[in-house]
């Protein structure tokens, strides 16, 4: 009853615990998104690794993915080296380069362009035609439609050095099918051709940036990882945990803004939570005396009062999840829209695990900051409460 | 200490003193008063005597400086604070100067509530709280809430609350300062009509109408009794 009364207590001061309520429902949409922005780009960048089926990377030593231009010379033969390891069921070569399309006179914009082997790749999934044969290539989604470009179209293409001889050095390619490509940022225009027609075009016979590799089924990918880079000293070996490992140290910077942020989101809540439980306690001093005069326990009116923290930090839970949703796909446009980070990577990840790690916290914060003005209400001397309320 | 039958007070050598500003102010000076069962006292004398010094220390309110105090029959300051606090809700009733209800609930609520606290079934609490506002002359006015009630109803609500658990004593302190004169005299003849059912009252009170109803009147002076008389 004295619970009830309490609760009702906050009801009936509407615009205060509504404001306050805002408040509280703001902070914790800010710290969901902060909890969600912790993990999320290491996880989608993790699940988009496996995605294709090829979880481990074999770059040049020492070298991430598409760090630098280096390639690994002699790739093929190491290609074939990595095919022999037990366990390993595709090896998927990628060499990449810059390609520009050229247009009567003048070339268009450098192209991202990767060689690969038709039938064994990982860095698209085709969407209409076929693979490319000798002369043909394959064009991204957005490629496609911003240009107009359809399968079977043409192309002119001048790669490497070539680009400053204009269109003398240019070759015509087919287009033989549209892919989706995984890795490329939002509308980003990229081509794929099989990995010896880049090599010749560049003049980098044999050489390759990366490769992709597919385990057997039942295989562990670290386990395998280890066997490669005994078979292959002279490469380095990533398997998609230490791929992300390796995300994770590149994002420490975004993980301690996280924190930060939700840091401050937490006190924010709390302080707003035991400011306004503050209030409602001071104004009800000398019913909270009365009642411990007559014989009410510490304990319940302790009770009554954390649970007015309570119900204000699940009632702003309530509403700042959908808000927390909402600021959360927000911002993760705008951080996507930024260039080189790939459109199927996710900011925020969308775990039931981790949001309710932040409800559980914002509701465990409003149980504690409710506990500050409950102990002060019922820890202090009874027969001075008394005598203040009188005055 | 002897433990008479019929005793509800007992108190031997109370001292109070109030820390104050690193010094000490002595509320009450050494009191010795009994009151036995079926009782009323009114305890009179000029502000700042030690008149509600005292009844906090008598009802389990304030601990003494030194002195010991039986009510009800148990040594009231060896108890733990939680069997204190058990004891004035279960057996001990309280009224003050400010009558403060809870603001948020009926008055039919606000006397049902040290009934639930006390583990009063609901059905139960419900039908006693319409008798006891019954009882004071509110039966009509039970779904009120105490904004909407005049300064006597609101008193009259707090002595209902204060009957709720059928306790074996009522304290009082100043129960008509913020009434006026006639609404006083209405919480007198209430508490006259409850001491001929036999509750045990202690008032403390400046107001002479109240402590010409006591059958027994105890004056105070400087922290000290000076005086306790039976009206004949
Ligand atoms: N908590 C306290 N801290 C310091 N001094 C106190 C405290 N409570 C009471 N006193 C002092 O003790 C003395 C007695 O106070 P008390 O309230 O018992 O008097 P009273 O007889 O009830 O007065 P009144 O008729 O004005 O209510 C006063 O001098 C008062 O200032
Ligand atoms: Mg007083």
């Amino acid at each position: 009853m004295i619970v009830a009364a309490s609760l009702r207590a906050l009801g009936r001061r509407r615009g205060r615990t509504a404001l306050a309520l805002a408040g509280i429902a703001v902070s914790a949409a800010l710290l969901l998104d902060m909890t969600m922005l912790a993990s999320g780009l290491t996880r989608s960048f993790g699940d988009l690794l496996g995605v294709s089926g090829y979880a481990l990377r074999v770059t040049p030593k020492g070298i991430l993915p598409f760090d630098s231009e280096a390639g690994i010379p002699g790739g093929d033969a190491v290609g074939e080296r990595i095919a022999r390891v037990p366990g390993v069921k595709s090896v998927a070569p990628v060499l990449g380069a810059q390609f520009r399309v050229v247009r009567g006179d003048s070339a268009g914009p450098p192209l991202f362009t990767m060689g690969i082997r038709p039938g064994a790749q990982f860095l698209y999934r085709l969407v209409e035609g076929s693979e490319p044969g000798p002369g043909e290539v394959v064009v991204s989604e957005p490629m496609s439609r911003l240009d107009g470009i359809r399968v079977g179209s043409t192309l002119q293409l001048a790669g490497g050095a070539g680009v400053s001889l204009g269109r003398r050095d240019a070759r015509t390619v087919r287009v033989s099918g549209v892919g989706d490509f995984l890795y490329d940022y939002a509308e980003q225009r990229s081509l794929a051709m099989p990995i010896g027609q880049v090599q010749r075009a560049t003049g980098r016979p044999g050489e390759v940036s990366l490769f992709g590799v597919a385990a057997a089924d039942g295989v562990d990918g670290d386990d395998l990882a280890r066997r490669i880079a005994a078979a292959v000293p002279e490469v380095s070996t990533l398997s998609t945990r230490e791929l992300m490992r390796e995300m994770d140290r590149r994002l420490l910077y975004f993980r301690q803004l996280a924190t930060i942020l939700g840091s401050i989101a937490m006190v924010v809540t709390a302080l707003l939570i035991s400011t306004i439980v503050t209030i409602g306690v001071r104004e009800r001093f000398g019913e909270i005396a009365t009642l411990r005069a007559i014989g009410v326990a510490r304990g319940r009116i302790l009770l009554a009062v954390v649970t007015e923290g309570l119900v204000l930090a699940a009632a702003g839970c309530v509403a700042g999840l959908p808000l927390g949703l909402w600021m959360a796909r927000r911002l993760d446009r705008i951080l996507l829209s930024f260039p080189g980070i790939p459109a199927r990577m996710t900011f925020f990840a969308w775990e039931a695990e981790r949001v309710a790690l932040a409800m559980g916290l914002v509701i465990a914060i409003g149980g504690l900051a409710g506990c500050i003005p409950g102990l002060a209400a019922v820890r202090s001397p009874l027969s001075q409460a008394l005598r203040e309320e009188a005055e | 200490m002897t433990d008479e039958p019929g005793r509800v007070i007992e108190a031997r050598g109370i001292i109070k003193e109030y820390p104050y500003q690193g010094d000490a102010v002595r509320a009450l000076r050494g009191v010795d008063v009994d009151v036995s069962a079926g009782e009323m006292v009114a305890v009179v004398g000029p502000s700042g005597c030690g008149k509600s010094s005292l009844l906090n220390v008598l009802a389990g309110i304030d601990p003494p400086t030194r002195g010991t105090v039986r009510l009800l029959g148990d040594d009231l300051y060896g108890l733990d604070e939680g069997a204190r606090s058990r004891l004035r809700l279960r057996r001990v009733g309280f009224i003050f100067q400010r009558f403060h209800l809870l603001a948020v609930l009926s008055a039919a609520e606000n006397v049902e509530l040290p009934m639930a606290e006390a583990g009063v079934p609901k059905r139960e609490r419900r039908d006693r709280a319409r008798e006891l506002l019954d009882y004071v002359g509110l039966g009509h006015r039970t779904a009120h809430r105490p904004p909407h009630l005049s300064g006597g109803e609101q008193q009259r609500v707090a002595i209902a609350r204060a009957l709720a658990n059928r306790p074996e004593v009522i304290f009082a302190d100043e129960p008509t300062g913020e009434l006026d004169r006639r609404t006083g005299a209405e919480i007198i003849d209430l508490f006259a009509r409850l001491n001929r059912q036999g509750t045990t009252l202690v008032v403390v009170t400046h107001d002479a109408k109240v402590a010409e109803s006591a059958p027994r009147v105890v004056e105070m002076a400087d922290g000290l009794v000076v005086g306790s008389g039976v009206r004949p």
